[in-house]
């Protein structure tokens, strides 16, 4: 550390060097060296002038870097404002497209499915206030808490929880949440209190009985014989409604047969559905056999999800079914929409209103049968997809809407998309985690969906993962882009990359015969890319970034820190 | 925002950690012209500064990096430290053979210098002559001084945004003051007092 000096002409004394200066005016020498050479100036005036002269030239960088102030340029002053407005445009394209999005989903699925509700007897009521507030679960679920129930709310109240924990960190908000939990818990109808449990082997209402509001059955065997003034819910294997229900009937059975009066609608989810009595309003239901005996009747309309319908009593509005064999043998007083296999008109058979057919083969239609018009049949076409023009011209517009898709998410999300992306690279985790978030999230939606409180949470997953398939693709576009141009993190580079990967993927996904295949292991595989990356957005890491722990060694007397004097 | 003891916009920062435009037009209005300071000292010419002072914050607002910043320590410490990131990779990219010749420069020995003439030149120079003989020095050293006496950056942080080990950074500034020096007698002012 020290050298002979050979400047002052005092060929004994040994100075600092240069360095061991330095550092000890930067303070960067820890104690016991610092005291050294604090002693060591005291009595050398060669390293005192030299200490001092580093000292002065620091100050003298410090100053001349500082000194001048030079006016931010006029570019620069225009920076922020162009910037924001860049932002605008973002924001105004994304949601523009969102609403674009949501038009053209409300109009192509949503209206058409409302129409057809409003057809099937739901009146003016949307599906969602039905489900809610006339639903089985509003009604009774005071009396049907189950342990799945039990499950499911814990399991949204965990989330939620957890949701505002990270985001607010207050314990009012918490407060606020769980306040809001019990209320909702609390706020029931007074109608829901009014209402009637039987569980049992074999569950009866008895024929002197008469039951004042709604009562929900569960057994293997259930009959409802006696009078029921509200609704009917009932969960069994065979089911029996034999008297009379002045409100609607509810029934997820095995067999459930209607004989006696419903006043109501009545939707079912069953294996098989006779009805020889009469049915007020209209029937919703989902089922692998239906039969309208001679003897039945529905007042409204009938909207079924069948295998086969066996029609051979009265219908009074329009029939629409989705089913692979209809014989129609009674009587419709409205109009029939038809999509399946078969039709099948028998002699006997009277139909008010037109009749659409688009099946497989022509339908049967009786000579005696009483028509207003002759069927208007629409063969189903088999040819395959790719074989047509119009597919190639679609699979490009689709390609540009992933593009596009894509480019808002990147533009929105860059940090999550560039994770996500680089997520995607570990293979076997991003492969794993897909499946599981392929399979789990709509079935946990489903189970969330079972309760009322959780309907919303349940849809919400639902749709998110709905969207997730779709972005997984364009992770993935975005990484095979990378393997052909090279690695970055940067936004628009990275888009340009998604722009060229994503058109491989696309092409890889309509070779046919494998195309499906790579599809679907495309979709696993970039669902898992972003599970992982969210999965690692909210573990609590350090800021890669973050300046490290300041340095502070001991310091010595009268010295200077980058030029600043510091106090003794 | 250089100035000692000044008090950061903790409620802007808070702010713009959230997206909020308004807190950011803030944070851009209040540290802007000293990041543009930074870079034109760090960097060749003012076009590269202005350049590099709109990548900084464009980058900072686009991709919200403000994330990483850790709210316990200095605002203006973790600005200076991502300026100096950027400016270190532009600097870095366009490595020129000049540089490159600098860089073998580096392994020469240093000569221990005269405290008497040493003490002479820095008496004899002005902060505009310091500023002119700043520019002809070489992208590491000029990067090095920038860090340690403008924006008073630690030995660690300076180590860090070099990419050289921490005990090598005292090696690096006194290169720096040499290269100055030279630089500095270069400019024909100190032919009264001499050097080696």
């Amino acid at each position: 550390m020290k050298e002979v000096d050979n400047l002052s002409g005092d060929a004994a004394m040994q100075h600092l060097d240069e360095m061991t200066c330095l550092l000890y005016i930067e303070r960067q020498l820890d104690r016991a060296r610092a005291q050294d050479v604090s002693a060591h100036t005291e009595d050398c005036a060669t390293c005192r002038t030299l200490l001092h002269a580093l000292e002065r030239e620091s100050r003298l960088l410090t100053r001349a870097m500082l000194e001048e102030e030079e006016a931010l340029p006029a570019r620069l002053a225009q920076f922020q404002e162009r910037a924001r407005k860049s932002m605008q445009w973002i924001w105004t394209l994304a949601f523009g497209l969102a609403a674009t999005g949501v038009y053209a989903l409300y109009s192509t699925y949503v209206e058409p499915f409302q129409t057809r509700l409003q057809q099937a007897g739901f009146g003016s009521n949307d599906l969602l206030s039905l489900l809610i507030f006339q639903g089985a679960f509003w009604k009774g679920w005071r009396s049907m808490v189950t342990l799945l129930e039990v499950l499911a709310l814990v399991t949204l109240v965990g989330f939620a929880v957890g949701f505002f924990r990270k985001r607010v960190r207050r314990s009012s908000a918490l407060a606020l949440v769980l306040a809001g939990f019990c209320a909702a818990l609390l706020l029931q109808p007074a109608s829901a209190m009014a209402s009637e449990t039987r569980r049992g082997e074999s569950v009866v209402v008895g024929p002197d009985e008469t039951i004042k509001g709604d009562i929900f059955l569960f057994g293997e065997r259930v009959r409802v014989d006696g009078t029921v003034d509200g609704d009917v819910f009932v969960f069994g294997h065979d089911v029996n409604v034999n008297g009379h229900v002045k409100g609607d009937v509810f029934g997820f059975a095995q067999q459930l047969r209607v004989n006696g009066q419903v006043d109501g609608n009545v939707r079912a989810f069953t294996n098989t559905l006779t009805i020889t009595g009469t049915v007020a309003k209209n029937v919703l239901t989902f089922d692998e056999a239906v039969n309208l005996e001679s003897s039945g009747k529905i007042g409204g309309s009938l909207t079924i999800f069948v295998e086969n319908l066996n029609l051979d009593g009265t219908l009074g509005k329009d029939l629409l079914i989705f089913a692979k064999h209809l014989a129609l043998n009674g009587k419709v007083n409205g109009e029939i929409k038809m999509k399946g296999n078969t039709l099948t008109i028998n002699s006997s058979a009277q139909v008010a209103g037109p009749i659409s057919f688009e099946g497989n083969k022509e339908p049967d239609v009786s000579p005696q049968a009483k028509l207003v018009s002759p069927v208007d049949f629409h063969k189903m076409e088999h040819k395959p997809r790719y074989m047509e023009g119009h597919y190639y011209v679609w699979q490009v517009i689709w390609l540009a809407a992933f593009v596009l898709f894509g480019l808002v998410l990147f533009q929105l999300m860059p940090r999550f998309a560039a994770d996500a992306v680089a997520s995607a690279e570990r293979y076997g985790a991003s492969f794993g985690l897909g499946v599981l978030v392929f399979f789990g999230v709509p079935i946990a939606a489903i189970i969330a969906c079972v309760t009322v409180v959780g309907l919303f949470v349940g849809l919400a997953s639902f749709f998110v993962w709905y969207a997730a398939l779709y972005f997984a693709q364009i992770i993935v576009g975005a990484l095979v882009g990378q393997w052909l141009m090279g690695h970055t993190r940067e936004t628009w580079p990275l888009i340009g990359r998604m722009a060229v990967g994503l058109i491989i993927v696309r092409l890889a996904t309509v070779i046919p015969g494998v195309g499906g295949w790579i599809k679907f292991g495309v979709i696993l595989w970039g669902l898992g890319a972003i599970s992982l990356a969210l999965y690692e957005r909210f573990q609590p890491t350090l800021a890669a970034n973050a300046p490290s722990a300041p340095y502070t060694p001991p310091l010595p007397p009268n010295t200077t820190v980058g030029g600043i004097q510091q106090p003794a | 925002m250089s100035a000692p003891g000044k008090t950061e916009p903790t409620e802007a920062i808070a702010r713009a950690r959230t997206g909020d435009a308004d807190a950011w037009g803030v944070l851009y209005q209040e540290y802007a012209s000293a990041i543009f300071r930074f870079c034109r000292r760090a960097l060749p010419t003012r076009e590269d500064a202005e350049d590099a002072t709109m990548d900084i914050f464009a980058k900072l607002m686009r991709d919200n990096r403000l994330l990483q910043y850790d709210q316990n320590r200095s605002f203006t410490a973790w600005l200076y430290k991502v300026a100096a990131n950027h400016c270190w990779d532009v600097l870095r990219r366009r490595k020129t053979r000049q540089d490159k010749e600098t860089d073998d420069l580096e392994n020469v020995p240093l000569e221990h210098p005269d405290p008497n003439q040493l003490d002479q030149l820095i008496e004899q120079r002005t902060s505009e002559e310091v500023r002119r003989a700043l520019e002809k020095l070489g992208a590491r050293a000029r990067m090095a001084l920038v860090m340690r006496y403008y924006s008073d950056m630690s030995y660690d942080e300076i180590a860090d945004a070099l990419g050289v080990r921490r005990a090598f950074v005292g090696v690096v500034l006194l290169r720096a003051r040499h290269q100055l020096r030279q630089a500095l007698g270069q400019s024909g002012a100190l032919a009264a007092g001499g050097t080696s």
